[in-house]
């Protein structure tokens, strides 16, 4: 696919998260949502009055509170600014930076705030996420979002103990990275020792996929800012981390057509080649120093690893084994614990590059990497298994 | 906006209907898809064809999570990026401007629906929009909201019931023109005075109707549109503007937001005086009242003069909404598209037995929220 | 246990992970030892890696780097800052053994100052479960029969079965004979799952409570019971609760092409459409095919018969939202690709109860309707095995 010449560069220079919990009953929307935008100001180092446009975005039947934009507005801090609200279900967050990336790079906005939210107690998830279903037909199945099918074909072409061990592994390394964020949502303090007692014993919520091995359902809200690379590094307090490219890729409405007798490209590996191949990356593992994977649960998170660093066979696994994935690693994923540890599904794939460029900043907090990050991948997954992709640099090296 | 420009290489309107219930929206959406194809020829190859759309959509009027997910297929989204505006119509088109500026991609196509008629009541739908502790118990909605700007609005004008009845006429002329209108039935003022009132000043017949209806646009870079269009209209100003929340908050006849938003438009357009430079003027216009006041905002009238302007015949004047406007019936998630829509027919001389002379530039206006909170400004020109 | 100045000895190390600040200790890699002497002493660990902390008590102190002791009252009072940590270095009242200055350095930087709270009264669950009988809401048990086993660990635990029948909970010490569930956890667990001061959800996750049984039935014994009001508690603020159900009701459009589908089920037939550039199946059909871009107008009948590419045994069905049913589980939905169909598309339904434990990849399969079907989703009951 042809590269299009990206009119002007855009940094990130401000990240600003909430705290993630199960029930934030002490602040209400638009409180939760200024939390955020506060936070990524002061590490900006601006003011409101340094925005120019706000954008917003989260899954508003999850709140039942219709055009929420306008309410969540004061504490957006939108009165008198340009504002867009862009929703694409769970890729949301990252759809955010990607239309702040936009916003900034065609000139017609010089600073952009984004925020990402979900309020998960106030509403219904489950309500929530079966309404996305066709109403007519799908509905009615009723199968949430949660499925076992990865699970069932890892187990096929891995055998049912490597599979099991490899997910597992994954899982609790996830955990001992939310321990070490401060920020995340969920931390168990889960040991390697514990792995055989959770696979055997985790209770099943469909097929091999147990409790243990699937994400949260938080509270929080995350807002960046983002600004040309003119006013980057003017007054701003931390280094600006460079925008690089994005991509994304839906998928037809029908999910059933992911089970049939041929499977076809997933999105996940569709946006990761034509991402790479435009940019000139032709060994992702390699040039990569840290990849912030939106993972709904254990097992999609070991599957999509294959499917994001266009690998085959086992190799994957392999490298679990191999510890390349950890903190220390080759290509240490999600040092932040991912979506398992924390998921307030408007904000979760905005944590994703947030994680990313603080990260490659240095300043992400205990589970930084040790090693100098200059190149980072971050992905959003949702809607009808679509995907969200995006490289961030250090430096502007292309 | 100097250099680079991007112009609506083709627009495609459904009828506006009362109720469309033989179709879904896969399927309005398809025949405005088929209809942009017809016009223009374009498809969806990856590299030279559309990769990147903006869709329009909500999630309490379709009822549906994720609204987008239901229609991917009909928009092209297919392994190609999609991105939803979770807000009014006009502001895809103000987005899909910025995606082609910053050279993310050359070629948007932008796809707008919205039923009324789905839900039981759309004003139940509008409730839900104030904060839930207050706001919702009250019984506040958008048309009791409007009622209350209506009245403080037409006390500070000079705005009479005569004056609401000959806007709700006029509006019903031109509709009767324009074949994707809902309400085309010719009107006269008595009619409408004596129609019931539904939310004093409001009146039944002040009121746009229940409608149905889908938008498409293709949007192309300026080294593009020519494959798609010898007549395109270029886009030389977008801005929108948030107003506060709370009613009491707001002064709710002063315009202070659409008159932030028609001013940053107006500057990147370059136009110091709108009452020469514009052409046509759509706005949106969901209740009679409206069309003054936000012809006011966009400084096509003095504050509080209103009522005058209504008098000496401001709207023909300023050749304002010859299509009908909303009060002709468009969904309220979609009606700035179809201002946008109908500017776009207007500047290529397209716009039939609505078409005014002469048409070199255009404003298409929308507005959001209880009692205009949010306002989104765009002018084109041929 | 034996308080001084408000506060005894394992108040300071129980409170350790709360006061702990992970990121002022990075970079830290040590474990301390602790030993208080005298009535309401003991020893603890404290080991601090890269940012966790990990609190023990302890028979022996092992493995520390530095070690520090006092006699309990002495103990509580430096930490309290009662008695100047200094002058209890110098007259040896506080003894150091390692590196000293980590009482003034390293200690205050990576924990909060320990503060005496108001004393409240530890809640027992043997206390809790007192209450039970009393908190019962009959009008949300109608109908429901179950007997709930709880098997609490540790110091203050037992057994006790929850009995629910005719509209009345009776609580006895011991297991009855047929409990739907039993629900395995340590006593404090429990007490503070109750208080609120342990988060339910994350005890069950992270495995301290087990459940044995119908984990469904554990979800649900939570709407039979008022919450829990700690007697002791202070005045805490009340968080008043609007429940509100918000429902608008929906006419949705099928159109002309999905009509065609409602139509053929009423004649028990999967009515497709077909692509006229790549001739996939689409099931249920669409007006477009979302590959090739272009409107389908062919429509093909397919199967019945089918046969079984992927399969999902649901196991956690989560409740209504409306009506807070729960579905009936273990149950299946399976991925057909019925006769006649193109490869990748792929037909989701529930398969049959009594063929769940049989269901394999490549089994071939037959859909039972209704017997007067009427154009809607029940018009299939399930897919069988075509046996």
């Amino acid at each position: 696919m042809k590269k299009h010449k990206k009119n002007r560069n855009v940094a990130i220079i401000g990240i600003g998260q909430t705290s993630l919990s199960s029930h934030k009953e002490d602040q209400n929307q638009v409180e939760m949502v200024q939390e955020a935008v506060i936070n990524a100001l002061q590490d900006a180092h601006l003011t409101i009055d340094d925005i120019d446009c706000i954008v917003h975005g989260n899954m508003e039947l999850f709140e039942m509170q219709f055009a929420p934009d306008l309410w969540h507005s004061l504490g957006t801090g939108a009165y008198g600014k340009d504002e867009y609200r862009i929703t694409t279900g769970g890729t949301t967050g990252m759809t955010l930076v990607c239309a702040a990336d936009n916003l900034v790079a065609s000139g017609l906005y010089d600073t952009v705030l984004a925020i990402g939210l979900e309020k998960l107690q106030e509403g219904n998830t489950t309500g929530g996420i079966t309404n996305m279903a066709d109403p007519l037909w799908f509905r009615n199945l009723q199968t949430g979002a949660l499925t076992g099918t990865t699970a069932a074909e890892m187990i096929s072409e891995f055998g049912e103990e490597r599979a099991k061990r490899a997910a597992m592994k994954y899982r609790i390394m996830m955990d001992k990275h939310a321990v070490l964020n401060p920020r995340a949502h969920r931390r168990f303090g889960l040991e390697y020792e514990q792995a055989e007692d959770l696979m055997a014993n985790s209770p099943q919520l469909v097929g091999e996929l147990r409790l243990i091995h699937m994400c949260s359902q938080s509270d929080g809200a995350c807002a960046m800012i983002f600004t040309s690379e003119k006013k980057a590094g003017k007054g701003t307090g931390k280094p600006p981390v460079w925008i690089r490219d994005h991509i994304q890729g839906h998928r037809e409405e029908t999910i059933p057509n992911l089970f049939g007798a041929v499977k076809p490209e997933m999105t996940h590996h569709y946006c990761a080649r034509k991402l790479y191949e435009r940019n000139g990356i032709t060994d992702p593992v390699a040039y990569f120093d840290v990849f912030e994977m939106y993972d709904p649960s254990a097992w999609w998170a070991m599957d999509w690893l294959r499917e994001f660093f266009l690998l085959k066979g086992d190799e994957h696994i392999k490298m679990l084994e191999r510890g390349d994935f950890d903190l220390d690693g080759k290509i240490p994923i999600n040092p932040s614990g991912g979506v398992i540890a924390s998921n307030p599904i408007g904000a979760t794939a905005m944590l994703r590059p947030a994680e990313a460029a603080l990260q490659i900043r240095g300043d992400a907090g205990p589970h930084q990497i040790k090693k100098e990050v200059r190149h980072a991948l971050a992905s959003g997954f949702g809607g009808t298994f679509w995907t969200a992709l995006m490289i961030l640099e250090k430096d502007l090296n292309w | 906006m100097a250099g680079k420009k991007v112009a609506i290489c083709a627009v495609a309107q459904h009828k506006n209907e009362p109720d469309l219930w033989h179709k879904r929206f896969q399927g309005m959406l398809l025949d405005v898809l088929e209809d942009l194809q017809a016009q223009t020829g374009f498809d969806f190859n990856e590299d030279t064809g559309v990769n990147t759309i903006v869709s329009c959509s909500d999630d309490f009027f379709d009822a549906r999570t994720i609204s987008n997910n239901g229609v991917t297929d009909v928009l092209g989204g297919h392994y190609r990026a999609e991105e939803k505006m979770a807000q009014e119509g006009l502001n895809a088109v103000g987005y899909a401007l910025a995606v082609i500026l910053s050279g993310h991609s050359d070629l948007v196509l932008v796809m707008g629906h919205c039923k009324e008629s789905q839900s039981e009541s759309r004003n139940m739908i509008s409730n839900l929009g104030f904060d839930p502790f207050y706001g919702r118990s009250v019984g506040l909605d958008y048309m009791n909201a409007a009622a209350l700007q209506a009245r403080a609005y037409m006390t500070k004008a000079g705005i009479t019931d005569e004056h609401l009845a000959r806007i709700v006429v006029r509006a019903r002329q031109w509709a009767a023109r324009n074949p994707y209108a809902n309400a085309r039935e010719i009107l006269e003022e008595g009619r409408v005075m004596a129609s019931p009132m539904v939310c004093d000043p409001i009146r039944q017949l002040h009121v746009y109707p229940v409608s149905d209806g889908a938008v498409g646009m293709l949007l192309a870079s300026e080294e593009r549109a020519k494959e798609f269009t010898d007549k395109p209209v270029w886009i030389t100003g977008f801005a929108n503007c948030m107003d506060s929340y709370f009613l009491g908050d707001r002064d709710l006849t002063g315009n202070v937001a659409l008159k932030k938003a028609a001013e940053r438009a107006y500057r990147k357009a370059g136009i110091k005086n709108p009452r020469k430079a514009i052409d046509v003027v759509e706005v949106m216009d969901a209740y009679a009242y409206q069309q003054p006041l936000w012809m006011e905002g966009l400084g096509f009238c003095e504050e509080g003069q209103g009522g005058r302007f209504i008098e000496e015949g401001g709207p023909g004047k300023y050749k304002v909404n010859l299509s009908g406007g909303m009060l002709a019936g468009n969904p309220v998630i979609i009606s700035g598209l179809y201002r946008a829509a109908e500017a776009a027919l207007q500047l290529r001389g397209e716009a039939g037995d609505r078409q005014a002379p002469d048409v070199k530039s255009a404003v298409a206006h929308s507005t959001t929220g209880a009692a205009g909170q949010f306002h989104s400004v765009l002018i084109l020109e041929a | 246990m034996t308080e001084y100045f408000g506060a005894t000895v394992a108040d300071i190390f129980n409170t350790m992970p709360e006061r702990f600040k992970p990121e002022e200790a990075k970079d830290v890699d040590i474990v301390i030892g602790y030993e208080a002497t005298g009535e309401g002493g003991g020893k603890w660990t404290a080991t601090i890696k890269h940012g966790t902390l990990k609190v023990e008590k302890v028979e022996e102190l092992k493995g520390c780097k530095t070690t520090i002791h006092a006699d309990a009252e002495i103990f509580v009072g430096v930490t309290l800052g009662k008695i100047t940590a200094i002058d209890a270095l110098t007259s040896q009242k506080l003894r150091v053994v390692g590196d000293a200055r980590l009482l003034m350095t390293l200690l205050p930087k990576i924990f909060v100052p320990f503060t005496v709270t108001p004393r409240k009264k530890a809640v027992s669950a043997r206390a809790i479960l007192a209450t039970v009988e009393s908190r019962f809401r009959p009008e949300k048990a109608e109908g429901v029969t179950m007997n709930i086993g709880y098997d609490l660990t540790g110091e203050n635990g037992g057994q006790w079965t929850l009995m629910i029948k005719d509209g009345r909970c009776t609580v006895r010490e011991g297991f009855a004979e047929d409990l739907a569930v039993k629900l395995i956890m340590d006593a404090d667990v429990y007490a503070g799952m109750m208080l609120g001061t342990i988060d339910g959800a994350s005890a069950f996750t992270s495995g301290q409570v087990r459940i044995e049984g119908d984990m469904m039935a554990a979800a649900a014994t939570t709407k039979f019971f008022h919450k829990y009001v700690d007697p002791n508690a202070a005045e805490a603020e009340e968080l008043i609760c609007l429940r509100v159900t918000n429902s608008i009701d929906q006419r949705f459009a099928s159109g002309p092409v999905m009509g065609r589908w409602f139509a053929g089920l009423k004649e028990k037939k999967f009515m497709a459409n077909k692509c006229p550039e790549c001739g996939r199946t689409q099931i249920p059909p669409r007006e477009i095919c979302a590959i090739c871009r272009v409107r389908v107008h062919e429509f093909v009948e397919l199967g019945p018969k089918g046969t079984v590419t992927n399969f999902d045994i649901v196991y956690f069905a989560s409740p209504d939202p409306l009506t807070g049913a729960v579905r009936d589980t273990p149950y299946t939905p399976i991925y057909v690709v019925l006769d006649g169909a193109s490869e990748q598309d792929a037909f989701a339904f529930e398969l049959k109860k009594e063929d769940i434990d049989r269901i394999k990849v490549g089994a071939k399969v037959r859909p039972v309707w209704a017997d007067k079907p009427t154009g809607s989703f029940r018009d299939v009951l399930y897919f069988e095995l075509d046996r």
